[in-house]
């Protein structure tokens, strides 16, 4: 499993690569918390488009997530979720509580229009 | 209906977690001869991936031990999973089998039993405090006509 981040205009992207599993999901944990901490006031994106495996371990990784976004004030969201990783999550009904999209969705017109004209 | 065995696997490692990933991949080379869909096959991975964790986190805990895993492939198309440890057991099945139920930490989500009963199409659980635990897994591999479509 490799974890990577990025600054994207939409906030932070947190790339999972690989296999997420309970051997994988310690790492993932600590990595989210230290992340989420340093960037605590963005938009968080968990990529999981690059994900080859996913089990329940997925689960509680996505609940520490959420966990730390809620007591932060931060927005989370997985995109890219291939079909195995949004059956998991289905089981544990988490795609109804947490928002998923197929790519990073493209920030509100509003927000462009004002950085272009470079006022905020 | 009647069914004939065709092969038979059997593998013994530690309970490591970078186990866990070896153990996928046995059984998913080992599945493949039933010619699975990607489908199927991650169903399968996915299952004994719960089973093994659950061994490696609960039944043993912080101490090492060795986790057996077994399979039979017949020609009906069924494989049926066997995993097997000398660990603590499982002071209530039924329990533990709850969505969400949990002993380990935060790490842990309560979900592997539920994944396995969603993934597999039978899954039977024996256990006894002290002695250890037996998990069957067993699928129905469809067939698939030469256009490759299921029947």
């Amino acid at each position: 499993m490799k974890l990577s981040h990025i600054r994207i205009p939409q906030g932070i992207l947190i790339r999972f690569s690989g296999e997420l599993d309970h051997h994988e999901a310690g790492k993932c944990i600590e990595y989210l918390e230290k992340i989420m901490t340093l960037y605590s006031t963005d938009r968080i994106f968990l990529d999981f488009s690059t994900l080859t495996f996913m089990d329940s371990s997925g689960i509680a990784v996505v609940l520490n997530a959420q966990r730390n976004t809620l007591g932060a004030g931060q927005k989370l969201c997985i995109v890219g979720a291939p079909p195995f990783a949004v059956r998991i999550l289905k089981t544990a009904g988490l795609t109804s509580r947490i928002r998923m999209e197929p790519m990073i969705p493209e920030m509100p017109k509003t927000e462009q229009e004002v950085c272009t004209n470079g006022t905020k | 209906m009647a069914r004939n065995e065709i092969n038979r696997m059997s593998v013994k490692f530690d309970s490591r977690s970078n186990n866990e990933a070896f153990a996928r991949q046995t059984i998913a080379a080992f599945a493949s001869q039933l010619d699975p869909t990607l489908e199927e096959l991650n169903d399968i991975k996915t299952a004994v991936s719960e089973a093994v964790t659950n061994c490696i986190v609960h039944a043993y805990r912080q101490e090492s031990g060795s986790i057996t895993m077994a399979a039979v492939l017949y020609d009906n198309g069924d494989i049926r999973i066997q995993i097997k440890d000398k660990g603590c057991g499982i002071a209530d099945v039924k329990k533990a089998r709850e969505p969400l139920f949990t002993t380990g930490d935060q790490e842990r989500s309560g979900m592997g039993f539920t994944i396995m009963e969603n993934f597999m199409d039978r899954i039977r659980v024996c256990s006894r405090e002290g002695i250890g635990t037996q998990v069957t897994l067993t699928k129905h591999i469809r067939r698939r006509n030469t256009d490759g479509d299921s029947e």
